[in-house]
């Protein structure tokens, strides 16, 4: 593997989207095509074998993590949004403003790593991922139809955040694309920065652990 | 000040069971990692990176004109931070680099958060601000022992030395301390130079189970770069009662649902290069 240093300044978005991740997640998108209709669900098979992969296969592996990033982050999206018009409903009683914000914040965020992702999908050659894993959405769904008020929305959101960010976490050494590997630890410290206001806003200590574990990550 | 004592205790205790098994995972890690250190620790590093690293105390002290002011108010704590000559050592490679320059920066957040502890309107003042220092200054030194003992894994040699760049930002700032607010933008500087440097060291790593160390280490600085956020801006919006845990939700302004994370993808801005704390 290379030690090249990463120039600091070729870390932009935009940069990152018309760098060498498309084109590193390229051979593995297309490798992937067969199952597109599938993708959405193809879960975190991740290996944490040391072993250099070849090529071919790094790449599929990171066009499958970049699948899975995706399908967490349309998850993400559309709680947060079924959370809002519950509370623009009047659904979930009396919203605290800061809850408020933070939903409308956190689901713009998510929405925009969506995007990142999937321009890295189809700039690929791939297709955009637009379904959630389906088993994690219907555990998700059966939370949501519990919660009667802001409280149940924000440890719902805690929930989903700490599965985004330690599924970051724990695919992260299995990415073998440079931008890539920046870009999911980049959304990890996002997400975690989600659920440490949320840990606050919840009465929780903001900082729980001394060093994230991967406990909550999802593994399709 | 509103503290919940009991529950805060708790939680503390729980982070530090947490933090016990964690070291335990960091342990095992270290084992495997010393049967590549004699493969990685001939390798070769880029020879600017090593060009960029060398500001040492003295030159530190000279330049801020720091060296006449031991005598005052805040030259035991300048002291404190950065004392101590760098160590001698040539070359190493860029995951020793790395860690190293980790481990540097993790003693100077363990060393400033201890000086922000003595001064007398924090020790005096809002005792979750004291509580979370005295927690974040724990949790880093747990991550400095972490990122050393991966260092001595892949053959390298421990770096303890405070970062010697960023210890000039310390040292300039310290005189100008004058209330909390301060104190917690200091601090929000340490927090997103370590969160940026291990972000962007994320893909130089030519061992997985460092880059994972190191990953598992960013999330939780970047949760302290969070929380020190909301706390400025409760700070600045007057609402200091407000910090507290637990805190009554429906008391907090809008604001502090978002001041946490005011960047939907962060970049690493203010990275130290993986030379820039490298034992010399």
């Amino acid at each position: 593997m290379s030690t090249e240093p990463l120039d600091r300044a070729s870390l932009s978005r935009r940069r990152f989207m018309a760098g060498g991740a498309t084109a590193a997640l390229a051979v593995g998108v297309a490798a992937c095509s067969s199952s597109k209709k599938s993708s959405s669900s193809a879960g975190g098979a991740v290996s944490t074998d040391t072993t250099a992969p070849s090529t071919t296969a790094a790449a599929n592996g990171d066009a499958k993590i970049a699948m899975t990033a995706a399908s967490l982050e349309v998850l993400a999206v559309g709680t947060y949004k079924s959370a809002l018009d519950a509370a623009t409903a009047g659904k979930l009683g009396t919203v605290p403003p800061a809850v408020a914000t933070f939903v409308q914040t956190a689901m713009t965020q998510h929405q925009k790593a969506l995007d990142q992702w999937n321009s890295v999908l189809t700039s690929a050659g791939g297709e955009a991922v637009t379904q959630p894993p389906p088993s994690l959405k219907a555990t998700v769904d059966q939370q949501f139809a519990q919660v009667t008020d802001a409280t149940g929305a924000a440890k719902l959101a805690l929930t989903l955040e700490r599965i985004a960010a330690d599924t970051y976490l724990l695919v992260g050494p299995s990415i073998t694309d440079k931008k890539a590997i920046t870009l999911a630890g980049a959304l990890q410290c996002v997400d975690q920065e989600h659920a440490a206001i949320l840990n606050f806003v919840l009465g929780m200590y903001p900082v729980p652990d001394v060093f994230q574990n991967t406990d909550q990550a999802f593994k399709g | 000040m509103a503290l919940d004592e009991r529950r805060f205790d708790e939680l503390t205790v729980e982070s530090q069971d947490l933090q016990s098994e964690a070291m335990s995972t960091a342990r095992e890690v270290v084992p495997d990692m010393r049967d590549l250190a004699n493969d990685r620790r001939h390798d070769g590093v880029d020879p600017d990176q090593q060009a960029q690293f060398g500001l040492g105390r003295r030159r530190l002290l000279r330049n801020f004109g720091l060296a006449g002011l031991t005598a005052g108010v805040f030259g035991p704590l300048i002291s404190s931070i950065v004392a101590g000559p760098a160590a001698a050592q040539a070359g190493g490679s860029i995951d020793v680099q790395i860690l190293q320059t980790a481990s540097s920066l993790e003693r100077l957040a363990v060393n400033t958060y201890g000086v922000a502890l003595a001064l007398p309107f924090i020790k005096s003042g809002n005792q979750v601000i004291v509580k979370f220092a005295q927690t974040t200054m724990m949790q880093h030194d747990q991550h400095r022992q972490a990122f050393q003992a991966q260092t001595t894994a892949l053959g390298g040699k421990v770096q303890d030395t405070p970062n010697a760049k960023n210890s000039q930002v310390v040292a300039q700032a310290l005189p100008t301390l004058k209330a909390p607010a301060d104190v917690v933008k200091l601090a929000m500087t340490l927090e997103q130079v370590a969160r940026d440097t291990y972000l962007s060291d994320m893909s130089m790593f030519t061992d997985k189970k460092s880059r994972t160390l190191m990953a598992t280490v960013m999330g939780v600085e970047t949760q302290h770069l969070a929380t020190l956020r909301a706390v400025a801006a409760l700070l600045a919006g007057n609402g200091a009662a407000l910090i507290a845990i637990p805190v009554d939700p429906a008391k907090l302004p809008a604001a502090a649902g978002s001041a946490g994370f005011p960047e939907a993808i962060p970049t690493p801005s203010k990275a130290s290069p993986p030379a820039e704390g490298a034992v010399q």
